[in-house]
């Protein structure tokens, strides 16, 4: 590889990434930016983003509700000078996106359009059709191909992160196609690289969720917040996982039991299907627990009727979700409702940050889900996360623009022993290791099926005692693994493996701030301590690892201007 | 700095027997070629028309014995596999330059060949049954 | 569900052998809703981990997982195993481009085509974001919004024989895109693009053959949308010809 020097390197090609290097680009043009990520910028699971992305347009709505959503749906652990500063971006980056041509949906008059969403007292979720992800990533990526100062490598896998004087000097990456570890020096390094969703057996997320990011960060020594708070989205397709969009609700869908009633009225009855994200799940999975699911060859379910919406409306506003139901369930959503179920879908912790991205470890920054403000706490609301990649998107790259401006260079030496070191480490002692019995996909396997049982919706504290020592003990196993596929070139198995590595990680994160958390509130649902306590629980969960049992710390809450009250729907 | 050895692509010799479409495609592209030596026939029909009675009457008879017959029924049977796929590719096409806005492919094709039908038999009509 | 075996015959290339391209046959379980996506990562999780593809939506949104399926460019998070079925599926990488490694191809090519058309908002100047958005209807954004459907899954450069024989034709997806950015009312780059792409490896390489439309998953129609491209630059052309002053305004 020629270049192996960049003012910036950006770890991930979803929005939040793309957001950051083009934030950097326009800050000052003269940096030099390295887009670095495993898969082209094109496939980051912002993609499959399908339901909108939330910002105040219109008269009939204000930042302070905006807040005031965001804030209780977080279940009062979201930090609000976060919140405050995050929910006043939002407006400009939808005008951004649309003057960088990003098909939103719009009025007869050609103005952006908002549609309702779960947890929003208003329509405030701008929209394009049911695909926004899909169309905020690829305009993004096509608009970042403007600029010549953002130069991306395709298919590199980031392993490390290089340390030099206690400040992050680089990254050391492996290309992929050719299978040769490099390492990039840099003045500073955003980590953008998703949630790890993989982690778990069912989930919305794609293959390539593993958590790389929040892994790196750790083993760098950085802080992991609020760990244990796990989203889990209402309507999942049985089988595969995959999503169905809150904007089927949003647009007025019920959810029923087998009985055929909006049970939602037991739970939510004020906000019924518009209900918060993790009470939804919750009440779905109670539903069916008590008997009144439907089964189905992938296990019990709850319907998500859409008959009475009509045919018009769906086409318009869903096109994809009937596409996705014909095509996989094998029905059309204007003539039965569709199966759905709780799955895995969003972490709304990560490496801790403040507001302009900033970790702990300076010239390290996060973005994007990776990170954790907080402003979603221990529950996001839907269509928050994709304005989240925006809106800090654009500070985190323009605060490590300002700070790689000032800062010299790293000397290099760093550089150089961080690569030698990486390659004995995944080389000589992964790559090449032999006679193992283990395998890559059966411990991932495991791992996926003690999380979604251990660590799932609902908790307690010997099932969440269990899952620690289980992971401990996949960590063993791990170490006598071995990858069958020797060739070094575009070795995906060995990357799965690197992966797994890291998900290994990032699930005993979880586990032990789940466990650590003694009580209930937003997505942690643990049965044994069913009430919220913000007496002893107002607090972030600060996950940090060490040889052993990893850390845990707490930090307090930021509260400006909303009291934490009671949380009901 | 390793060149990864890759495995270069090559279009394979036949590669329009690989399916129907291509095989359609590839007689409309040869049915062009084919249609200019249909237009080159007509053009000497023409011109035997104006030569007189005995020549036109002469040239009629050879175009009617078999070894002639054949090829040109052949020769016929491409023009017109080209002009009804020159009307499946405009019905194609009008779509996508109207933005969705105009009937649908299957109407305009549809027209184009009900119009083509009419101006043929109205052609055959003139040439061997009117005045 | 009930289950059955069936044959999965894959192309396997290893860059690092030395050995020539060869079929490998797995015999692997599927019931009727595995798609030949579930199928190879059945084989690699539980047969041969050294099997290489690329995926990861599963939903056909991402665009990775491309391959031959049976001689045909498919979306395998979408085929059907039950669909292709024909006493076995044989799975080849996509056609047109050079192997990495097994169904991993490069499709760099693809890449610098689509730098070559600018796809992004062309602008002279922006108003500021202050001023809000730009004002566009619904009947405006239908006149592109077909072609903003393209996921880049390249399954219409496999399809097409241009493509198959000329890798400098800027190809299907690249034009379609093309088209979608000189459409939209907020762009003003349509007489640049159409400077770009009116060329021999531009849209005139194009011969209609129509099969990339054919195998477009998210029904972008790029066919139809180089056509249009041929019809904007020949009014160009005419109009440069005729009308050399007002073409330059």
């Amino acid at each position: 590889m020629d270049r192996t020097t960049y003012d910036i390197v950006v770890v991930g090609g979803g929005a939040a990434g793309l957001r950051a290097a083009i934030a950097a680009a326009e800050t000052d043009p003269a940096l030099s930016i390295g887009l670095v990520s495993k898969v082209y910028p094109m496939r980051s699971h912002t993609v499959s983003a399908e339901g909108g992305t939330a910002a105040v347009m219109r008269s009939y709505d204000k930042f302070d509700l905006h807040c005031f959503d965001t804030i209780k749906g977080s279940d009062y652990l979201a930090d609000q000078d976060a919140v405050e500063f995050f929910v006043s971006k939002c407006p400009e980056e939808i005008i951004q996106l649309d003057h960088w041509g990003c098909p939103w949906s719009r009025d007869p008059e050609g103005r952006v359009l908002q549609r309702a969403f779960g947890g929003m007292s208003v329509k405030r979720t701008v929209f394009a059709a049911d695909k926004v992800g899909f169309h905020i990533l690829h305009t993004l990526f096509q608009t970042s191909m403007k600029y010549e100062a953002i130069r991306r490598l395709d298919e590199w896998f980031v392993t490390d992160i290089i340390v030099e004087d206690g400040k992050a000097a680089g990254v050391v990456a492996m290309d992929i196609r050719r299978g040769e570890l490099n390492y990039i020096t840099s003045k500073a390094v955003i980590l953008a690289t998703g949630g790890a969703g993989r982690v778990y057996e069912f989930t919305t997320n794609g293959f390539i969720k593993t958590g790389d990011g929040m892994a790196l960060a750790y083993r760098a020594g950085v802080p992991l917040k609020d760990m244990e708070f796990v989203q889990f989205h209402p309507t999942c397709l049985p089988g595969t996982g995959i999503l169905i969009t809150e904007a089927a609700r949003g647009e007025g869908g019920y959810l029923i039991n087998k009985d055929g009633e909006r049970f939602l009225k037991n739970y939510v009855p004020a906000k019924m299907e518009l209900g918060p994200r993790d009470i939804l799940s919750r009440a779905e999975l109670t539903e069916i627990r008590a008997g009144r699911g439907f089964q189905g060859p992938h296990g019990d379910y709850v319907g998500l009727d859409l008959r009475h919406l009509g045919e018009k409306t769906i086409d318009e506003r869903l096109p994809m979700v009937r596409e996705l139901a014909e095509k996989y369930v094998g029905l059309d959503p204007i003539r039965e409702p569709i199966p759905v179920r709780p799955g895995q879908h969003y972490f709304m912790g990560g490496v801790a940050t403040n507001v302009r991205g900033e970790t702990t470890l300076p010239g390290l920054y996060a973005v994007g889900e990776t990170a954790c403000v907080s402003i979603n706490g221990a529950n996001r609301l839907g269509s928050n996360s994709l304005s989240e990649c925006l809106v800090f998107g654009t500070s985190t790259g323009m605060a490590a623009a300002a700070y790689a401006k000032k800062r010299g260079w790293p000397r290099g030496g760093a550089s150089r022993e961080a690569l030698k070191k990486e390659e004995a480490r995944i080389f000589d002692g992964l790559l090449k290791h032999e006679g193992g019995a283990e395998t890559v996909a059966a411990i991932r396997r495991e791992m996926q099926q003690l999380m979604e049982r251990d660590v799932g919706i609902f908790r307690e504290a010997k099932g969440l005692a269990d899952a620690c020592a289980s992971i401990a003990k996949l960590r063993e196993r791990f170490a006598r693994v071995t990858v069958a596929d020797k060739e070094r070139v575009y070795n995906t198995e060995f990357v799965a493996a690197l992966e797994l590595d890291f998900m290994l990680d990032v699930a005993q994160a979880i586990a032990y701030a789940a466990l650590s958390r003694r009580e209930s509130r937003g997505a942690h649902s643990r049965t044994d301590f069913p009430n919220r306590d913000d007496v002893n629980y107002l607090k972030h969960t600060l996950v940090t690892r060490t040889d052993g049992v990893p850390k845990v710390d707490y930090v307090p809450v930021t509260i400006t201007k909303w009291a934490p009250a009671e949380r009901k729907y | 700095m390793v060149e990864v050895p890759k495995l270069p692509w090559r279009r394979p010799g036949g590669w329009w027997l690989r399916n129907r479409r291509y095989m359609l495609f590839q007689l409309r592209e040869v049915g062009g070629v084919l249609s200019a030596v249909y237009g080159v026939l007509l053009l000497v029909l023409l011109s035997q028309y104006q030569a007189g009675p005995d020549a036109y009457a002469s040239f009629l008879a050879w175009m009617r014995s078999p070894p002639v017959l054949v090829p040109t029924a052949i020769l016929f049977a491409f023009v017109l596999v080209h002009a009804l796929s020159w009307f499946v590719l405009i019905g194609k096409t009008q779509a996508v330059m109207s933005a969705g806005r105009a009937p649908p492919p299957r109407t305009v094709i549809g027209l184009m060949v009900g119009l083509f039908a009419v101006v043929s038999i109205a052609v055959v009509y003139l040439v061997f049954g009117g005045p | 569900m009930a289950e059955k075996i069936v044959a999965f015959r894959v192309k396997r290339y290893r860059p690092e052998s030395g050995k020539a391209p060869f079929y490998q046959e797995y015999r692997i379980p599927v019931r009727d809703d595995t798609v030949v996506l579930d199928g190879l990562n059945y084989i690699k999780d539980h047969v041969d981990p050294t099997l290489t593809f690329r995926w990861s939506c599963r939903m056909g949104i991402c665009g990775s997982c491309g391959m031959d399926v049976n001689g045909a460019p498919r979306l395998t998070c979408g085929t059907f195993v039950k669909d292709v079925d024909r006493g076995g599926v044989t799975v080849d990488p996509l056609t047109g481009f050079d192997v990495i490694k097994d169904l991993v191809v490069d499709f760099e090519p693809f890449l610098r085509h689509f730098l070559h058309v600018k796809p992004w908002i062309v602008r002279e100047t922006n108003k500021p974001l202050s001023e809000g958005e730009y004002l566009q209807t619904p009947e405006e954004m239908e006149a592109y919004h077909q072609q903003s459907l393209c996921i880049n899954c390249m399954l219409c450069y496999a399809a097409c024989p241009v493509f198959q024989g000329n890798a400098k034709f800027v190809g299907p997806a690249a034009l379609a895109l093309a088209l979608r950015y000189s459409r939209d009312t907020r762009d003003e780059g349509l007489d640049e693009r159409l400077g770009r792409l009116s060329t021999r490896d531009g849209i005139w390489a194009c011969t209609f053959v129509g099969e990339c439309s054919v195998v477009c998953p998210k029904a972008v129609d790029p066919a139809g949308a180089i056509q249009s491209l041929k019809v904007l630059a020949s009014i160009r052309h005419m109009r440069r010809l005729l009308l050399p002053k007002s073409a330059r305004r």
